[in-house]
């Protein structure tokens, strides 16, 4: 029976309140990169007056030497020490012809240690640790008193991890964008490119066979007098024309001599042959004057619409102007018109996707750059 | 997301050749049924026919 008030209870009891349970245990056996590799120590660090801890387990094989395994925040780097010492820039570093950009610096204590290491590792022994990224890729860097370490590690999913050491369970669970983890929208920047300048070559030059191989033929056309409150130009018909070729559009051009003015035109396209009549009324009025700010204008006194999908046949179109005043007006009607509109909108829509795409990669630069000494900076990983 | 793009932009392309070739697009004109214009002139008159227009201003 153990005493409580005995105070070595007390102390065993405060140890194993405070012992931090690795998710992987000491002594699990797996194989990373095809070597087999034992875990043999367990560090927890953490940034010195800030909350952020992560955890560094070591890895030993008696041929291949030593690997870290670090984990923060669900995100996993298996890194080595480096073979040399990479040469330094501002804000960046560059190792074996890589650039690395500067991540943070912070000053970290060690606050759980346990297993067997290379040296004595104590609880609250300081470093200034330095990361440089290149994602996938991640440069860091340890320095004490008497010595300056480099390693360099590759962000490694968390369930290859658990897989590699047959854990059970899963991974912890992500948290944010690693500083190293890589984008999953590196490389697709400049397929995305060039297929958005494909699609728009090919969007101008279905547009240009259209505007060369249609008819853009003039059927009708047709000039009056209109004046109010008298059968003068009150309703003009036009002579029988055909519209020939494929179901297509015609184009409905008004033109018009009205001057602060308005004019609205009622007209209907009757097909002769089958009794179907397309009536639709357009407007058109111009005003313009002078004030204290100048000359100003508002509207036109011309207007142009399009009648889509007009089986051929033979046709007569009836015009009725209304308006206040007199005016000179013309109709003309010319039959299968490409409209620039319908290629205007589908470049629109081809810009979408490129589009999100530069919005989706930005946020994911920037939630992996807002853990870093860079918060309010992006990065163009292209 | 670039396989999509492909499938995406195809169907753009696809949907402007189709409107160029047809001549579809959205319309704001009204369609009636009439008889023939030289056996009943005038039964084809617009359904605005009648109706006193004011104007915008």
């Amino acid at each position: 029976m153990l005493d409580a008030t005995d105070p070595e209870f007390r102390l065993i009891a405060q140890y194993e309140a405070r012992r931090v349970q690795p998710a992987i245990p000491l002594g699990t056996r797996g194989r990373l990169g095809g070597e087999p590799f034992e875990v043999i120590g367990y560090l927890q660090r953490q940034v010195v007056d800030e909350p952020f801890t992560w955890s560094e387990y070591l890895l030993h094989n008696p041929v291949h030497g030593m690997r870290w395994l670090v984990e923060y925040h669900g995100h996993w780097v298996l890194s080595r020490a480096a073979s040399g010492v990479p040469k330094s820039t501002k804000g960046s570093v560059t190792y074996q012809e890589v650039a690395y950009r500067h991540f943070q610096t912070a000053k970290a204590k060690i606050v759980a240690v346990s297993g067997e290491f290379p040296w004595a590792p104590r609880v609250d022994e300081r470093a200034v640790v330095e990361d440089y990224v290149a994602p996938p890729k991640i440069l860091s860097s340890e320095r004490n008193a008497q010595e300056i370490t480099w390693s360099t590690g590759e962000y490694i999913e968390g369930g290859a991890v658990w897989k590699a050491f047959a854990l059970p369970g899963s991974p912890p669970r992500r948290i944010g964008v690693g500083a190293a983890q890589p984008s999953p929208y590196a490389g697709a920047g400049r397929p995305m490119f060039l297929l958005f300048c494909s699609f728009l070559a090919l969007a101008v030059l279905v547009h240009l066979v259209f505007a060369i191989v249609s008819q853009q033929r003039l059927v009708a056309d047709i000039n009056a007098e209109y004046k109010p409150g008298t059968a003068d130009g009150a309703m003009v018909i036009s002579e029988p024309f055909s519209l020939s070729g494929r179901t297509s559009n015609v184009m409905v051009e008004i033109s018009t001599n009205a001057a602060n003015s308005w004019v609205y035109f009622t007209l209907t396209l009757v097909n002769e042959d089958t009794g179907v009549a397309k009536a639709f009324g357009r407007e058109v009025g111009l005003y313009s004057g002078r004030d204290s700010d100048g000359a100003w204008s508002e509207g036109a006194n011309w207007d142009r619409a399009y009648l889509p999908s007009v089986v051929s046949g033979s046709y007569v179109l009836t015009v009725e102007p209304e308006g206040p005043y007199a005016i000179h007006w013309r109709v003309r009607l010319t039959r299968d018109v490409p409209r620039p509109l319908w290629l205007w909108l589908a470049l629109g829509a081809l810009l979408v996707p490129p589009a999100v795409f530069l919005w989706r990669r930005a946020a994911f630069e920037n939630q992996r750059w807002s853990e870093s000494d860079h918060a309010s900076s992006g990065s163009d990983d292209d | 997301m670039i396989k999509a793009y492909v499938v995406f932009g195809g169907l753009v392309l696809a949907a402007l050749t189709w409107t160029h070739y047809t001549g579809w697009g959205p319309s704001d004109v009204t369609e009636e049924k009439v008889k023939s214009v030289r056996n009943n002139p005038g039964s084809y008159r617009s359904a605005y026919g009648g109706r006193s227009y004011t104007g915008a201003k």
